[in-house]
């Protein structure tokens, strides 16, 4: 295992009396990438904007490299490259001043860093252009080029999906998983929308009410699957009719529009295809459905807490 | 330390490079050369130019000074004429209108000065807020403090070049309507002890240096009201009512004792030199201290605002 890189011992934060953050625990270990994931006010921006030092905690401890944000603010800061929410720039400015401006923020940013990461982000054909003609997509990219600059240890990236087109999403996946792998670097993504990060994800939480409610390895879960219930869909033309065979066997299924739905381990299946035959009915077709990471965590959470 | 000179060319960087500041110079330099356009263009207020016979053009200038004052029965002209008989009576001969005198006369557009600061002044902070930009500056290894510090000596590096460009067009358009004096002219000037015959180069200096006072207290105001409440508006509000109307203020509690306690009624560090002091009692160390105490507190509070706070969306 390698070191962990971002460290949150019982963060809580109150503000006028509301608990908005409850005690919240998370690691994440160089190289890896985590995968913050909650509906809109559960409480994800308010953790990365204590984890970068935008505000203060009201209780717990948050360690970088392990340096307190709090106590030894610039030996984290150093190490910390961020998007807090939208990915703003100065319009006024072209990408390139931008960057600059940013780059004498640091002491040790080497002069031809600003074009390494332009041409890393893919942008150099609009860096010469003022921000208020880049489209949210370039300003997403932007965004990222100034978060790793100075070549952090620990990159916060605070929705970073937003506004991109699937082909943009799948140019940055691609690229933060190589922050990952080749640099080692520590990267927490937020969304709201599991399904766009689950791809790049080692591991996600989930947070709701303020609270981490869940922490899983990507991985884990879909082997998981392999043993619980899965969703099978039933193509038959009595579905009345199938729906007794199916409570014969005591499983349930819900008619949706003309098709079946029903959950069963995998193991039940060839059994119901047989009484089905069985019964004389009309199959069209059956198919297993693997949930999806987000059907697991609507179930996990039980809710429809991912907006 | 060369990690904060980034920081102050960052901010410089940020004012400069906005068209609109570019618009507000582009108004001062007309304003600082559209006087001198105007004196020059109307024969009224044109300014005499003396020639070798200058005692006789003076004794004239003095008998038409005073016919004017009994046509309108008023004595407005007769500071000009005892100026005009100081010169007589020392045989100083009188210096003819140019750049030096122009730009001395200019010293009152050190108010639009003051303006322009307390505009940069007040939005330096609550911008990064309205672009969103705060963020990305806070999460930086530099200290807030740090931060802020540059941002606050920014506006005065931001009101000493505007300062300076002033002054250098004011002494090119006096220089191009009126000529130019030379390099260490002297004039004759009033101050509190009648006249006195000194060289224009420091009375320039000093009538500058007066009004400077006036532009740091309203600029660190405006500064500190923008840093509280993350807002311009009210800041430039503020800030432009007080240089305005700080004087009207002082007048009307001036016949209390503890309005000499006031900002503004030490504000004018000249009164001192003139001896036309506002309240009876007060003196020049009075009027500094105070000038301090008060900056120390604006200072405090932007500081412990801006370091408190939790930055969240506008």
């Amino acid at each position: 295992m390698s070191n962990v890189a971002l460290e949150l011992t019982n963060v809580r934060k109150k503000i006028k009396n509301k608990e908005i953050i409850k005690d919240v625990n998370l690691t994440v270990r160089q190289g890896e990438v985590y995968g913050f994931i909650g509906p809109n006010g559960a409480g994800k921006t308010t953790t990365i904007r204590m984890i970068v030092g935008l505000m203060d905690m009201t209780e717990g401890e948050i360690k970088v490299l392990g340096k307190s944000i709090e106590k030894e603010y610039k030996d984290a800061a150093r190490n910390l490259g961020a998007i807090v929410e939208n990915p703003e720039m100065y319009p006024f400015m072209t990408g390139r001043q931008n960057l600059r401006h940013f780059a004498r923020m640091y002491e040790d940013v080497p002069k031809g860093r600003v074009e390494e990461v332009v041409s890393l982000v893919g942008l150099d054909q609009a860096i010469d252009e003022k921000v208020s003609k880049y489209s949210l997509g370039m300003r997403q990219r932007l965004g990222i080029a100034q978060a790793i600059l100075h070549k952090p240890a620990v990159l916060i990236l605070d929705e970073p999906t937003n506004g991109l087109d699937p082909a943009g999403i799948r140019e940055i996946r691609d690229y933060i998983r190589r922050l990952a792998v080749e640099d080692n670097v520590a990267v927490m993504i937020s969304s709201h929308l599991l399904s766009e990060i689950e791809l790049m994800c080692d591991r996600i939480g989930i947070i709701k009410h303020g609270e981490l409610i869940t922490e899983q390895s990507v991985k884990e879960v879909s082997e998981e699957t392999e043993e619980t219930e899965i969703k099978v869909i039933l193509d038959v033309k009595e579905i009345e009719a199938a729906i007794d065979v199916l409570s014969s066997l005591e499983l349930q299924g819900e008619k949706e529009g003309s098709q079946l739905v029903s959950l069963m381990p995998r193991e039940s299946i060839p059994q119901v295809v047989n009484k089905l035959v069985e019964a004389g009915l009309t199959v069209y077709g059956i198919t297993g459905v693997k949930p999806s990471l987000e059907d697991q965590f609507l179930e996990l959470t039980g809710g429809n807490i991912i907006e | 330390m060369s990690n904060f000179f980034s920081l102050l060319y960052n901010e410089l960087f940020k004012i400069y490079i906005r068209k609109s500041t570019w618009v507000m110079y582009i108004i001062l330099g007309l304003i600082a050369i559209g006087g001198a356009i105007i004196m020059s263009s109307i024969d009224d207020v044109q300014p005499t130019n003396y020639t070798d016979n200058w005692q006789e053009e003076l004794q004239e200038e003095n008998e038409t000074l005073q016919k004017d004052n009994e046509e309108f029965g008023y004595s407005f002209n007769d500071e000009q004429i005892m100026k005009n008989e100081y010169l007589l009576e020392n045989d100083i001969r009188p210096l003819n209108y140019g750049a030096w005198q122009y730009t001395l006369e200019n010293v009152g557009l050190v108010a639009i000065v003051s303006l322009l600061t307390i505009i940069i002044g007040s939005s330096i902070i609550s911008n990064e807020y309205q672009w969103g930009t705060i963020k990305l500056l806070l999460i930086r290894p530099i200290s807030r403090n740090v931060i802020l510090l540059s941002k606050f000596m920014a506006i005065f590096v931001f009101a000493l070049l505007t300062m300076i460009f002033l002054f250098l067009v004011s002494m090119l358009g006096g220089a191009i309507f009126f000529g130019f004096e030379g390099f260490n002219p002297s004039t004759v000037i009033m101050t509190g002890d009648g006249f006195e015959y000194v060289p224009i180069v420091g009375e320039v200096m000093s009538e500058y240096g007066y009004r400077i006072v006036n532009l740091i207290m309203m600029t660190t105001l405006a500064f500190m009201i923008s840093t509280i409440f993350k807002n311009s508006s009210i800041a430039i509000g503020v800030g432009i009512f007080l240089l305005m109307g700080g004087s009207i203020i002082t007048g009307i509690f001036s016949q209390y004792d503890w309005s000499k306690y006031l900002l503004f009624a030490n504000l004018d560090l000249k009164m001192y030199e003139t001896g036309n002091v506002l309240i009876e009692g007060m003196t020049l160390g009075f009027s500094i201290t105070m000038l301090i105490v008060y900056f120390v507190v604006f200072v405090a509070l932007a500081w412990i605002f801006f370091n408190k706070r939790d930055i969240v969306n506008q």
